[in-house]
């Protein structure tokens, strides 16, 4: 059954049924010229067929490694050529058929039908050189210099016929393409072939003035040379890579990195090819080294940097040190979301490496905050590109750190007032023991504020407001026991009316603290509902602060998405829905709509707080049960 | 022709891996049933005399041999996984196979043998029984695998061989110069010296 399935999609796919063909009919013309049995071969011809495959052989194993890339260069061709020239076709097929059995020795690691194909490909250019050089009156056995115009046909016959039959299988897997195939081919391959012409001629003069002492003297310069080039290989290699690492985390380097944002610019604009960039940025990073010193931090350093290697190496992304305790990665192919997922998905992965001594951080764990980009028309320069991710990454760090945020897509905010954010922050911090709930709702609610704030276009001082009063709009709740704010039985009517004083409690806290009291209108009344049944003041429609109606949106969304212990959890969806019903009761219609599209354009996203969707599971899995 | 792989694949050896660890090295050689080899080099050489005396080890001899060859061969697969053995087993196989396709003797070619001594080229053509060869003619089956590569100046030998022994000879080098120059070796090597 298996097989039958893999014969099937075998028989579907293009390519694969072209490798199948292509072999089956090269290994035909291979046996049909040794068929029947009856090969008339002199013991001396099988002696040179020996010596040849011994130098197919060798030269397989001493391949040519050329830097920069590192293009594997056999020169085995040089062999078959020059045998075909001057022993004839039966010869160099044998020679082809001996050798690809120890060279399946080799290279085990090989596909079996790679080499299979190789056997075949080499069979269509051997036999085809050979007709091309006897039609154009080469001689076998001899070598004359009137032959010239043979040998050169006869090897771009040969050139030609490898270009054709790789090249199909090329453009068979990458659909289409067929110009820019041939150019890179042609690019890459030229100046090998034109060197295997030279040397096939040589080694032909070698062979039939000095018979296999001659081939004996080429094997021993080919090895030392391939000796020669391997060291400058290696030597290239090392001091590359001195250039371009960074000793400490062994990820690329600051200069690498922008090295290949050069490249990566360059075919966005040549073809199109899409990439996306992260800057990463190590949340308290200071913090953890001026508590355990410098040489504790460098391991820090060095133990998220395995981690982004080892992340982003299966999928080919560029990862470099871009300086300090920030890290940068290259994504081809990616676009925003997709890439803004890949740096979500390695959030968590660090998030959840064990490390020496980060419970002291405020997250507990290794976190970053990252900025996400996609190259598009309007970047022209990479410092574009590597300052606007930047933004985006300072953005994830004041909406309260360990997030990723999509440059363009979500807020840019002013960095005016970000002392009074981290102010403000260290207040509500105080709920981290008292109700972690309270402290993980304020800080949604002020990131949620943050983005509401860009997307209303809102001014410079109505959006200080919003974003600080966002933050600050429970603090009252400080005031109030600990076991009513975190009882999972219904509350009773004393407890409830305790709770709902909470709002007054902050605005008093407010006034105490005298810098904020601008803040007070959002803090006491983001209970207020429009239809004027809130709570304190049981205020109506306009009369309630436009900023502060706005909030209630905001504070009742975040209070049905997550988990409260008087009700259910609703979805994005079912929480949206509601927010629609009590649109014009509970909420302002006019505000309702733009906050909706919000949720909606997030939901498209597939960008939704994790803590919520893991909430969400552990309810589903309750109900369940 | 079998000990100049050794040979070579010793000089080379003690020159990568240095005189004192190589011989420790080969020192710490171990071949699965390895006390075999010895025994069938001497029921080769035991063979090879008798049948001067024994017309009925004159006659069936070259069976006998085609026997230590199967043993040697199977003692061989059960080492498969040095380095080495592989190439050495395909030789030792090449050579088998043609032999006992050729009635257990091996084919040797004129134009090869004419670098040897003219008094063993004209046994080959009288046809005297010669312990395991036979002169390669039209009839011979599998020709390219009999002793038909002449061995002769440059190289310090004259020999004529077949192309079996090439690839075992290259099997052994491999195995010896793996063997002396292996990791494993410098791990012991401390080892012995504290012993």
């Amino acid at each position: 059954m298996k097989q039958l399935k893999a014969i099937a999609v075998i028989l579907k796919t293009p390519s694969y049924l072209y490798v199948v063909l292509l072999s089956l009919m090269g290994s035909l013309l291979l046996l049909s010229y040794f068929l029947p049995v009856g090969i008339a071969i002199s013991n001396d011809r099988w002696i040179t067929i020996y010596a040849m495959t011994a130098g197919v052989v060798l030269l397989d194993y001493f391949m040519f490694q050329l830097p920069p890339e590192g293009h594997r260069q056999s020169m085995d061709s040089t062999i078959f050529l020059a045998t075909v020239f001057v022993y004839g076709v039966e010869p160099a097929l044998l020679t082809l058929a001996i050798s690809t059995f120890f060279i399946v020795f080799n290279h085990k690691d090989t596909k079996w039908w790679k080499h299979f194909l190789n056997l075949a490909m080499y069979t269509f250019m051997i036999v085809g050189a050979n007709y091309i050089y006897l039609r154009f009156g080469g001689e076998t056995g001899t070598f004359e210099t009137s032959f010239l115009p043979a040998f050169i046909v006869s090897l771009a016959a040969y050139f030609c016929i490898n270009v054709l039959l790789i090249g199909t299988y090329y453009f068979l897997v990458y659909k289409g393409r067929l110009v820019e195939i041939l150019r890179m081919f042609i690019k890459e391959v030229l100046f090998a072939y034109l060197s295997i012409l030279l040397l096939s001629m040589i080694l032909v003069i070698l062979l039939i003035y000095t018979s296999l002492f001659g081939l004996f003297l080429f094997l021993i310069i080919a090895t030392l040379l391939s000796h020669v080039f391997k060291q400058l290989f290696l030597m290239y290699h090392e001091i590359n890579d001195k250039a371009n690492k960074d000793q400490r985390t062994g990820l690329y380097n600051h200069s690498y990195l922008e090295e290949k944002l050069d490249d990566f610019i360059k075919t966005y604009r040549e073809d199109g090819n899409v990439f996306s960039f992260a800057m990463l940025d190590l949340d308290d990073f200071k913090k953890y080294n001026d508590l355990y010193g410098h040489p504790q931090g460098d391991k820090l350093l060095s133990f998220v940097g395995s981690i982004i290697k080892a992340e982003c190496e299966p999928f080919g992304f560029v990862c470099a040190r871009y300086g300090g305790e920030e890290f940068a990665v290259i994504m081809p192919a990616y676009g925003k979301n997709e890439a803004r997922k890949f740096i979500n998905q390695l959030r968590k992965t660090v998030n959840n490496s064990p490390f020496e001594g980060v419970e002291i951080l405020p997250h507990g764990c290794v976190s970053f905050s990252a900025g996400v980009m996609e190259m598009n028309a309007d970047t022209y320069e990479k410092s574009q590109l590597v300052g606007l991710s930047d933004r985006a990454m300072y953005i994830s760090k004041s909406k309260g750190k360990n997030t990723v945020t999509i440059y363009g897509e979500q807020t840019y905010l002013p960095q005016k007032f970000e002392h009074e954010i981290n102010e403000l922050e260290q207040q509500i911090r105080v709920f981290l023991s008292k109700d972690v709930y309270t402290f993980k709702h304020s800080k949604r609610v002020f990131s949620y504020a943050v983005d509401m704030a860009e997307k209303l276009g809102l001014n410079e001082e109505e959006r200080r407001t919003l974003i600080l009063g966002a933050l600050i709009h429970d603090i009252g709740k400080l005031e109030i026991p600990r076991e009513v704010l975190t009882k999972r039985a219904k509350l009773s009517k004393e407890e409830w009316e305790l709770v709902k004083q909470h709002v007054t409690f902050g605005k008093e806290f407010l006034l105490a603290s005298g810098t904020y009291s601008d803040l007070v209108p959002l803090v006491e009344l983001h209970h207020e509902r429009y239809d004027g049944t809130g709570y304190p003041h049981g205020l109506k429609g306009t009369e309630i602060p436009k900023l502060a109606r706005l909030l209630c949106i905001i504070d009742s969304f975040d209070a049905m998405t997550t988990e409260r212990p008087y009700q259910r959890t609703r979805t994005f969806e079912e929480a949206v829905e509601e927010i629609q019903a009590c649109s014009g009761s509970q909420f302002d219609p006019e505000l309702a709509v733009p906050f909706i599209a919000y949720v909606n354009h997030r939901i498209e996203q597939d960008d939704i707080p994790e803590e919520i969707i893991q909430q969400l599971r552990e309810q589903q899995e309750r109900e369940g049960a | 022709m079998v000990y100049d792989g050794i040979l070579i694949g010793l000089v080379v050896g003690f020159i990568r891996a240095g005189w004192k660890s190589g011989l420790i090295a080969l020192g710490n050689i171990r071949i699965k049933g390895g006390w075999v080899f010895p025994l069938l080099l001497i029921v080769q050489f035991g063979l090879f005399y008798l049948q001067d005396y024994v017309s009925f080890f004159a006659r069936f001899n070259s069976y006998f041999y085609m026997l230590v060859y199967v043993a040697g061969l199977s003692l061989l697969y059960v080492n498969r996984s040095y380095k080495g053995i592989n190439l050495l087993f395909i030789g030792v196989f090449l050579n088998f196979l043609v032999m006992l396709v050729n009635g257990g003797r091996m084919p040797v070619s004129l134009e090869a043998a004419s670098v040897l001594d003219p008094h063993f080229i004209e046994m080959l053509k009288n046809g005297d029984v010669l312990y395991k060869h036979i002169l390669l003619d039209s009839s011979t089956r599998l020709p390219f695998l009999g002793d038909i590569i002449p061995l002769g100046p440059p190289y310090p030998r004259r020999q004529a061989i077949s192309i079996g022994d090439v690839i075992m000879n290259i099997g052994i080098f491999f195995y010896i110069t793996s063997q002396m120059s292996s990791q494993k070796t410098h791990e012991k090597q401390p080892r012995t010296e504290a012993a």
